[in-house]
């Protein structure tokens, strides 16, 4: 008898051990290949802790992980997502912890510009964004920049722009050579967001855009300069800088245009960088979207956030996976696929363009540029700004007809 | 054989034969009576879909009334009727109507070929689809092949072809079903009445308004149900070809009640259109049903 109740209690102290140091992670898919490779460098470096990472493509990873992590038996440790529709709801709901205990003692704001990790910081009700305790941290920087095709640019006889005004002119004399001047993906929607944060931050003091972003219901969006910038899109649309047919193309079609030759320019994230170094070596470059006034604009932000479960029954664990995640050896791999770590990497890039890439990225960081994507602002922005963005490239909408239903959006 | 071993009703209800229908009631009860239950009551709340329910009576059912989009994307529902519904069933008779009067060889090849659409699925429709219709798809080449440029478009990228051309794929993949519908229906009708047509020297097309279509209206009543229904539920066709756009000018009921409910965290907004959306096609069957009823 006695002997059964020893094996018994040794099995049940057992599976409470096993439970304790068993992490379980949900992520985007799109992390996949590097995840593994932390995991294992993780689960070496720790004897004894075993990672469970489960993957879900982008869309039903977005409409199912607010009922995931909602569920009696969440994940440790999630991918969210920037803005209310996402995050704000997590944190709304008690769902997920602030990471501050652990940024304090892990030291995860320095590695950080001051300000840089506004897009994670939350009220604890979840009420207001932009400050408050840090609620996500992620290790990948995601940039909107411009790619451009070397051997295009130069046979056009124009240079890298450095000013809007210069970049606009290289789109003019594109089209008058009977190039594309911008390769977009127009069907899908979202990718002219990408367009259209460029142009705005061209023309919008990127603390304004920010704000807006942060608190649209007290924002003024009508303002002069993002009218400008409303306006600017709309010329360029019936100029014919993004062809004929845009709307009909979708963005992985329009990259695997820009990759065969077709473009001069692409305006998109720093997550193409690998895609576009193998598809065009060295015939593709990139740089930051210069200013009307000087300086760089870029959309763009952190990558997904990383959120530890309030019901996680070992925080602790999931927090240090996530100093993993911010560690030299982690942002190294990143450099290794293309991607663009948050931080400083230790090693040289791998390929010219990332080398740029990176050169892009710090100007952004450096002028403190960076404007998020439009539709984080409210629930159904990504809807309204999707739509009304299809309505301008198509000419079925002014620049006035989108600056109003924005600003109405912005209330809503 | 003796009488007694016939079976005959009993006067007394055996509830015994109830049992056999059990499995199904039971498995009707948990995935369509409590969903559309549930459904209807988080369609008086307003709630993201997790955290508590506040009930607001019917102020779902207001909101989306006044809102324009919503109102305009039941319009695209309804000229997804004529190209989901009507132009399958004119076809589908025209194909049936034919097929009677002219013998053609490998009839059964043709029949298979023409219905096979109705076995893809739509996902798979909508990425062939999307690429016939592609900028540079089979579609342009074709028209720039007979010198016809100035047709040539990006068709679901444009704000006036959008519609009508995911229509048409409608129209493809349902006519197939109609066909099949009216070819079996023209086979049970019996030939007499065609010779009796014949007789009184009547044409093929003769033939076809006083013998075929009267005797397929069974048939017809059938195809418009099931038609009218997909196109007024119709969702990954237009989620895959279009997602809706350009802009909202393919916008359809059920895409809203996804975007509300996955994209927007308005599950009582997107259970309020769910339920309007339901009770919009019971009233559309209930209307066909009623003007194709048997009036005796």
């Amino acid at each position: 008898m006695n002997k059964i109740l020893l094996v018994f209690t040794a099995m049940l102290a057992l599976s409470f051990a096993s439970k304790a140091d068993n992490l379980r992670i949900l992520a985007e898919a799109g992390d996949e290949a590097t995840l593994t490779v932390a995991i294992a460098q993780f689960e070496e470096a720790n004897p004894g802790v075993t990672v469970e990472a489960s993957y879900l493509g982008w869309d039903d990873f977005m409409s199912t992980i607010k009922l995931k992590m909602a569920d009696n038996d969440p994940p440790d440790l999630a991918h969210g997502n920037q803005g209310f529709t996402v995050d704000g709801t997590l944190i709304q709901s008690g769902l997920v912890i602030s990471l501050e205990k652990y940024a304090d003692a892990y030291g995860w704001k320095n590695l950080f510009a001051d300000g840089a990790l506004a897009e994670f910081m939350w009220s604890d009700d979840g009420s207001t964004w932009g400050s408050g305790n840090l609620y996500g941290i992620s290790p990948v920087a995601e940039d909107v920049i411009v790619y451009y095709n070397k051997d295009k640019l130069k046979s056009l006889g124009l240079s890298v722009p450095s000013t809007f005004a210069e970049f606009e002119n290289a789109l003019k004399v594109s089209k008058d050579a009977g190039e594309l001047p911008i390769a977009l993906g127009g069907a899908d929607g979202w990718p002219i967001i990408h367009v259209w944060g460029l142009v705005e931050g061209a023309h919008v003091d990127p603390s304004q855009t920010r704000s807006w972003i942060f608190n649209a219901k007290n924002t003024d969006y009508s303002t002069p300069d993002r009218m400008k910038a409303a306006e600017k899109l709309a010329d360029m649309a019936s100029a014919g800088y993004f062809g004929s047919d845009s709307l009909g193309i979708g963005y992985d079609d329009a990259n695997a245009m820009f990759i065969g030759g077709e473009g001069v320019f692409n305006l998109t994230g720093t997550w193409m960088t690998a895609d576009f170094n193998s598809g065009m070596g060295d015939n593709v470059g990139a740089f930051a979207m210069p200013r009307a006034n000087g300086g760089v604009a870029g959309g763009g932000s952190f990558a997904l956030p990383w959120h530890i479960s309030s019901k996680s029954e070992n925080p602790a664990l999931a927090a240090k996976f996530i100093n993993h995640l911010l560690s030299n050896e982690f942002i190294d791999d990143l450099m290794g696929v293309g991607r663009v770590p948050a931080q400083s990497p230790t090693i040289d890039p791998t390929s010219n363009l990332q080398a740029e890439v990176i050169a892009a990225s710090n100007a952004l960081v450096g002028a403190n540029a960076k404007t998020f994507y439009t539709d984080w602002a409210t629930p159904g922005m990504y809807d309204t700004v999707t739509q009304e963005l299809q309505k301008v490239i198509g000419g079925a909408a002014s620049a006035q007809d989108f600056m109003d239903a924005m600003a109405a959006e912005s209330v809503n | 054989m003796s009488t007694k071993n016939i079976y005959r009703p009993q006067s007394k209800t055996d509830y015994s034969t109830y049992l056999f229908i059990l499995p199904a009631f039971i498995f009707y009860i948990i995935f369509v009576f409590f969903p559309l239950a549930d459904t209807f009551l988080n369609s008086f709340t307003q709630w993201n879909g997790i955290s508590e329910k506040k009930w607001v009576g019917l102020d779902q059912y207001i909101n989306n009334l006044q809102n324009k989009k919503i109102t305009s994307s039941i319009k695209h529902s309804f000229i997804l009727i004529i190209f989901y519904s009507f132009l399958p069933i004119v076809i589908g008779l025209l194909i049936a109507g034919i097929m009677i009067r002219v013998k053609i060889n490998g009839m059964a090849t043709y029949r298979a070929i023409l219905f096979l659409p109705q076995i893809l699925s739509m996902i798979v429709v909508g990425i062939a689809w999307r690429w016939i219709y592609a900028p540079k798809g089979p579609l342009n080449s074709g028209l720039d092949f007979f010198g016809l440029e100035d047709v040539s478009r990006a068709w679901l990228g444009s704000f006036d072809y959008a519609l009508p051309f995911v229509g048409l794929i409608g129209t493809w993949v349902m006519f197939g079903f109609t066909m099949i519908l009216f070819i079996a229906g023209v086979q049970k009708i019996p030939t007499e009445l065609y010779d009796a047509a014949k007789v009184d020297g009547a044409g093929a097309i003769s033939e076809f308004f006083n013998v075929t279509l009267p005797n397929l209206k069974g048939e017809i009543v059938v195809a418009l149900v099931f038609t009218v229904t997909l196109a007024l539920r119709n969702f990954d066709l237009i989620y895959i070809t279009t997602g809706g756009g350009p802009g909202t000018s393919t916008m359809i009921p059920s895409m809203f009640i996804y975007k509300k409910a996955f994209q927007m965290n308005q599950v009582g907004s997107a259970s309020s259109l769910g339920i309007m959306l339901t009770l919009l096609i019971f009233t559309l069957v209930s209307l066909i049903l009623i003007i194709f009823r048997d009036k005796k």
